[in-house]
């Protein structure tokens, strides 16, 4: 290790880099005492960076709550984290479904399941039909699945009333909310499905209303039934799926996972999607951008009224040391030095500030979402929630960066109009 | 040689609408090695002196050369490191950094020369407090020193960087008799066995007294100079224009 730093920086570079590394020590040493031993006054500035520190924490964990909620209820709802389907299905997938069937099990799926990461793979079938009871008849977008894997591929899904699906060749459907509203369905009712079958004739049967069940997406409930893949699969006659719906451990392991998966595959002609780039996520990606749009306004907002509430304080820092200024100076200090010592100083503030404002923010989070924060129906969605407060590491680093460049910044002017004090003058005040 | 050269030296301060002349054409040289006081009323421009010898203040016009350099020109940055290496101060409030203990007092001057490392500045420092006697007290912070001791530690860090010349204006201005006689002892016996030049203020007769050379100043000029010798002083009242090439040396006569 050293005999490569050596070969990588020349010896009396590295010496230079050292007294730098010295130098920087030196002046962060100084400024946390400086800082530290104005009690009063640093504290003072102190809660103001703290408060805004845990305000912007609060502000942009309630949206990271709602990303993560909306991201991971879209994904173990419907969306999965990866979709493996026939090339062309999404585009023409809805007008002509039975185009695209691929085979429910094949060498690729065996694969596919015996990657550590995937949780579960839930074969689906997608069609569309008419369902009715009695004089009551509407078009509904039909999903078969298999139930037992679909416990972990649609654990976003709330069953109201009834249950869910019992099993992969049961003779019984599960109703989107807004769909069971609509034909005034009730649990243990038999309606009649018909749709257009492989072959091109049309099919019908009869099923048992299980249970009634809600997602976080209200267009898709006023829509959606769900039906055993065998089933679904009776009733149009075919034997294959659609769809591929893997399910990986965690959200963050999806690029990993398709870069591994994609050579590997053997079936020619799939189509691999991830998650966000399925037309169910645009919905999600607009909200993100348009809401940490709003976020960053926010934010500029408190680290204004950071700058604002600690410059003052932080000038009167730099007049009350006059005489030490000049003390400085006059030991052979350049103005530079003064200067990079006063912004040390905010910079020591900022990251003190930050620290303690992150553990007070997290700490506040925590308890807000054990209270919780009661929400109406966001538009397009179907019920009320509670909310919480989601503070992840990154915004806990963004916070602490961004207390650290607004002391700096607060610090700038006093810091430079210290290291352009005439010594002499600077002296006089000296007690 | 000669380490302070002040020819025709005169500085002016704007003072609402007419101007304060601190120092008048002031023309003095102190070679190597002196304990030099300078004397006079209040106002006279003793500590205005001092500054432009400190290379903290320009005079308005006139020549400087401090240790051979002529300051005139010289960007803040190039004075400061001359601040730095060749002088250092002492001053009357003692201006201790307030957060630094003793020994990391006396050490902050080192801390921008990159040729010290760690042992060095570590053995200088540790000598530096034994000469003022404050071996024992390197760990504590200014606010638990006496006054007295407080400047020890100021002058311990005045000669740390082995300066050639030290400049302390009123330097026992705020110490009681005794401690004051003591703090000018220990610059005294520094100046003999170094060889530091030391230059100070004062308008107090005892303080005088321990210097080897006097310069009187009234009203910005140079009115006296003297020299001791063998505990005597030789004083050389200096007419208004004739001090211009004046060397406090050349101008003690021989008696
Ligand atoms: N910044 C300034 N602006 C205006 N006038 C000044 C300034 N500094 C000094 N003076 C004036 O210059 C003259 C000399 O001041 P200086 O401080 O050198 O006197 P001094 O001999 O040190 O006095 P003291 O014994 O009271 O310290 C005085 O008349 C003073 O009022
Ligand atoms: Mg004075």
């Amino acid at each position: 290790m050293l005999s490569f730093l050596e070969r990588l920086i020349p010896v009396h570079r590295r010496e230079q880099l050292e007294h730098a590394w010295f130098l920087a020590r030196q002046d962060l040493m100084l400024a946390s005492r400086n800082v530290f031993r104005q009690r009063r006054r640093t504290s003072v500035s102190l809660i103001a960076i703290i408060g805004g520190v845990a305000a912007m924490l609060l502000a942009s964990g309630f949206f990271e709550w709602n990303y993560d909620t909306m991201r991971e209820g879209a994904i173990r709802a419907r969306i999965g984290h990866v979709q493996i389907t026939r090339e062309g299905f999404a585009e023409g997938g809805t007008a002509d479904p039975l185009r695209y069937l691929m085979a429910e099990t094949s060498e690729d799926r065996k694969l596919i399941e015996a990657f550590p990461q995937v949780d579960t793979l839930a074969p689906r079938l997608s069609f569309t039909g008419l369902i009715s009871i009695g004089d009551s008849t509407t078009s509904f977008a039909g999903e078969g699945v298999d139930p037992e894997r679909e416990k972990k591929a649609s654990g976003a899904l709330t069953i109201l009333s009834g249950q869910d699906l019992s099993g992969i060749d049961a003779n019984e459907i599960t109703v989107g909310q807004g769909l069971a509203d609509n034909l005034k369905l009730q649990v243990g009712q038999t309606v009649v499905l018909l749709a257009n079958t492989g072959s091109g004739g049309i099919n019908a049967i009869e099923v048992k209303v299980a249970g009634i069940f809600a997602t976080i997406t209200k267009a898709y409930d006023d829509f959606a039934l769900r039906i055993p893949l065998k089933t679904s699969q009776r009733l149009l006659r075919v034997t294959g799926v659609h769809t591929w719906l893997v399910l990986l451990e965690r959200t963050g392991q999806t690029d990993s996972f398709l870069d591994k998966l994609r050579p590997l595959l053997k079936t020619p002609g799939l189509s691999i999607v991830p998650w966000y780039e399925t037309a169910a996520a645009d919905f999600y990606n607009k909200t993100v951008s348009l809401f940490s749009k709003q976020v960053l306004v926010v934010k500029l907002m408190i680290a204004f009224i950071i700058v604002l509430s600690i410059s003052n304080t932080m000038m009167t820092n730099v007049r009350e040391r006059y005489g030490e200024i000049g003390t400085l100076m006059a030991l052979g200090d350049t103005r530079a030095k003064v200067l990079r010592r006063f912004l040390a100083e905010g910079a020591v503030l900022g990251f003190a500030g930050g620290v303690i404002g992150s553990i007070v923010g997290v700490g506040a989070a925590r308890f807000i979402s054990w209270v919780g924060i009661p929400m109406p129906p966001p538009p397009g969605m179907a019920n009320s929630f509670v909310a919480g407060i989601m503070v992840t590491p990154g915004l806990v680093f963004e916070a602490i960066f961004l207390s650290v460049t607004t002391a700096v910044l607060a610090g700038l002017y006093p810091a430079w109009k210290a290291s352009r004090l005439n010594i002499v003058d600077a002296l006089r005040h000296a007690r | 040689m000669s380490i302070v050269v002040l020819e025709h030296v005169s500085k002016e301060y704007r003072l609402g609408d007419h101007m304060v002349r601190a120092l008048d054409d002031v023309t003095l040289s102190f070679e190597s090695g002196v304990f030099l006081a300078i004397a006079g009323p209040s106002g006279s421009g003793k500590s205005t002196l001092l500054n432009v010898i400190g290379c903290i203040d320009m005079p308005s016009s006139g020549r400087v050369v401090i240790a051979g350099h002529d300051i005139s020109g010289q960007t803040p940055d190039q004075l400061a490191s001359l601040r730095a290496r060749t002088i250092g101060f002492v001053f009357q409030t003692f201006n201790l950094f307030p957060v630094l203990t003793a020994e990391e007092n006396v050490e902050y001057p080192l801390l921008q020369m990159e040729e010290l490392d760690k042992v060095d500045r570590r053995e200088r420092v540790k000598e530096m407090l034994e000469l003022v006697q404050l071996g024992k007290f390197a760990k504590h912070r200014p606010s638990q020193l006496s006054g007295g001791q407080r400047q020890r530690v100021a002058i311990a860090r005045a000669l740390v960087t082995r300066p050639e010349l030290v400049l302390a204006d009123e330097p026992t201005a705020n110490l009681d008799h005794k401690t004051g006689e003591g703090i000018l002892a220990l610059m005294r016996d520094i100046n003999r066995r170094y060889k530091t030049t030391f230059i100070f203020s004062t308008h107090d007769k005892k303080v005088i007294d321990a210097a080897d050379r006097l310069v009187g100043i009234e009203d910005g000029t140079v009115r006296i100079l003297g020299v001791r010798k063998e505990g005597q002083w030789a004083i050389t009242n200096v007419a208004r224009r004739a001090a211009a090439t004046t060397d406090t040396e050349a101008a003690a006569p021989k008696r």
